[in-house]
């Protein structure tokens, strides 16, 4: 019965909560491109964004039990949110809209080549996962990460305690704005399960098919023929269209299988270094740098991907409706903030690769304003650093 | 400048794994060449081909990296700078697009590819089958069940071998000493872990002053059934509180 509770537990937070926080973007994106996979990413990047501002505060200011503040503060705005996105449904059902979650027609027309494809890409996913669940992976900074995250569940306490030795200390604010393991500490909590059980298990399981559901995405802006225009639900076929493959383009769905062996394999022979982010993807799945190399930096290419379908289909169709592009810019925002909550040193890399994409995108495309959309979105990244140099040298003002 | 330079050429040779014949690297920057004269996609070419170009040179460029390490206080996580890049992605995208039509033998030749210039990474020796749900070794759990108090904390001095695991199963354990005094380039200083570590015998009275009256005294002591000492501990005040595999668990009689 507990082990019953504990799954729902998981299903909620780590399934539930999110899809229904990703229907707020989704909301405003064309149909065409809404499905269940951006709905779930992008309610994962806000989820993580509305947990960085619950916790980081409570870290900064809180004194005394400042998970247990941070983790309330948490359940109220992601409940909040999630109420939003379904509300948001609910309208558009019942405005006679397309609906949130496209359904797209997908499986029924894979031919038995591509069938074979899935299946082997499927096939390395679910190795990937064996190993992650039946393997354990040393890495020594789980002598900090996972330990923080026991000290949250056990004691409530963020980031003064030290987790080498168990005294209290100072606040090390180079950590300590890197929420990740207290995030995860609040599933732990949520689920009653111990936090090291969740960080070596339980993250992996979700973290690897997260990312690669991600690497599915951009396969799909990369191979899917780019035929996003706007319309209802159906217009989604568009994406899967074989129009490439009668032209002899490479841009054609067929491929979207091959891409994923690929980059499944690129993952399980990445190990080159102890450094790659394929190496940490696979050896310390649960710890924030890792989701910030395998999931926060693609997810940004991702993003600037969606953002350049947005600026085809004005050049193709004219003067598109300006809240189509909304919940692309609303992801964007949501992964800066996601790159603050895994790593501090995140926030300084998606700042450096937006900065160098969105000065070539002005160049290419003649339009400076995409300098400055780029740099609004990067304020909340800013406004991270700005803590992050304060809190460092503050001693500097005593 | 140029000493500068040098570094970050040792720090992409060591991300790459050059010096361990691993050429993952190499396919990329290929991919890369191609995709500089193959992609005609404004958008494609500005995230894949000119922000990554861009990133290498500034990788390189030892102005750029003085400020990086100067802005972030820690010239260790530099190469994380390279994260950016995405190789995977961007080496699978060129490599679709290089295929063209040749997709099911350009998918077995890049599959190989990527195995002979790679290296799995399941054959890491930092991987092992998991002993328990917490994926840690099974005797650290049996330690920790065995001292544990039912209220309240202890302090337990462990091995080298333990310490980075006690605390992952239970913060009711507090270390005299952790992790920071076995990386040896964080240069920390600690005379319980001197003697308990460095010694080749361990001085048993000095030994037992530093666990008993030092800065956090230690109610149980844990060391290796082999491990040599000038005199045994329960001649000191401490019992034989139980053994864990190879570990014997002491107990100090006097605190």
């Amino acid at each position: 019965m507990r082990c019953v509770l504990d799954i729902i537990n998981f299903i909620f937070w780590l399934l539930a909560v999110p899809f229904c926080i990703g229907m707020i973007p989704a909301s405003f994106i064309p149909p065409a491109k809404r499905s269940p996979g951006f709905l779930l990413l992008a309610g994962y990047f806000g989820m993580w964004a509305l947990f960085e501002v619950a916790a980081v505060p409570a870290v900064l200011w809180v004194k005394y039990d400042n998970f247990k503040a941070a983790s309330a503060a948490f359940t109220v705005l992601s409940l909040l949110a999630a109420a939003a996105g379904l509300c948001l449904l609910y309208r558009h059902h019942r405005a006679g809209g397309p609906g949130l979650v496209c359904r797209e027609r997908f499986w029924e027309k894979l031919s038995p080549v591509e069938w074979v494809e899935w299946i082997l890409f499927f096939a390395l996913l679910g190795f990937q996962l064996y190993k992650a669940a039946a393997y354990a992976s040393f890495d020594g900074d789980d002598a900090y990460y996972v330990v923080e995250s026991l000290i949250a569940q056990e004691s409530d306490v963020m980031y003064r305690i030290l987790p080498y030795t168990g005294r209290p200390t100072d606040l090390d604010v180079r950590h300590a704005l890197a929420v990740f393991p207290m995030w995860a500490a609040f599933v732990s909590v949520r689920a009653g399960v111990h936090a090291t059980i969740v960080s070596h298990v339980v993250m992996p399981l979700v973290m690897i098919p997260l990312t690669y559901l991600l690497y599915f995405e951009i396969g799909r802006l990369l191979f899917g023929g780019l035929a996003q225009k706007e319309g209802d639900c159906d217009g989604a076929v568009g994406i899967w269209g074989r129009a490439g493959r009668e032209s002899g383009s490479v841009f054609h769905r067929e491929n979207l299988p091959i891409f994923m062996i690929i980059m499944a394999m690129f993952q399980i022979f990445g190990n080159v270094s102890i450094y790659t982010n394929e190496t940490f993807f696979l050896t310390r799945t649960w710890q924030g740098k890792a989701v910030a190399g395998s999931l926060v930096i693609p997810a940004l290419l991702w993003v600037f991907l969606l953002l350049c379908g947005e600026e085809n289909e004005k050049n193709d169709d004219g003067v598109i409706k300006k809240r189509t592009a909304g919940g692309i810019w609303m992801l964007f925002v949501f992964v800066h903030m996601t790159a603050g909550v895994c790593s501090s040193i995140a926030v300084f890399l998606t700042c450096i690769l937006t900065a160098l994409t969105a000065f070539f995108l002005a160049v290419v495309k003649r339009d400076v304003k995409i300098i400055l959309k780029m740099g609004a979105a990067c304020v909340p990244s800013v406004i991270y650093m700005g803590i992050y140099v304060v809190v460092a040298y503050s001693y500097l003002l005593k | 400048m140029w000493g500068i330079f040098l570094e970050s050429v040792v720090i992409f040779k060591n991300y790459m794994g050059f010096h361990e014949k691993h050429f993952l690297a190499a396919i990329y920057l290929l991919v890369l060449l191609y995709l500089w004269f193959a992609e005609k996609d404004k958008c494609r070419r500005t995230v894949f081909v000119y922000a990554p170009t861009l990133l290498l040179l500034l990788f390189f460029c030892p102005l750029f990296r003085k400020v990086f390490v100067r802005v972030l206080e820690d010239s260790e996580t530099y190469y994380r700078l390279l994260w950016l890049l995405q190789m995977s992605l961007v080496s699978a995208y060129g490599l679709l697009k290089l295929m063209g039509r040749h997709r099911r033998i350009g998918l077995a030749a890049v599959c190989l590819m990527i195995a002979v210039c790679g290296d799995y990474v399941y054959d890491s020796e930092h991987i092992s089958r998991a002993e328990n749900a917490y994926h840690l070794p099974q005797e650290a759990v049996d330690i920790v069940d065995l001292i544990e108090p039912e209220k309240g904390r202890v302090t337990v001095l462990v091995p080298a071998d333990l310490v980075y695991y006690v605390r992952q199963y239970s913060t009711d354990i507090e270390l005299p000493y952790g992790r920071e005094m076995l990386i040896a380039r964080w240069d920390y200083h600690n005379a319980l872990y001197e003697a308990m570590e460095e010694a080749e015998v361990i001085d048993t009275p000095s030994f037992v002053e530093l666990t008993r009256n030092g800065s956090f005294p230690c109610t149980y002591v844990v060391l290796k059934e082999s491990r040599e000492v000038s005199e045994p501990l329960t001649d000191y005040g401490f019992s034989i509180y139980g053994q864990v595999g190879e570990f014997v668990v002491y107990r100090d009689t006097t605190l």
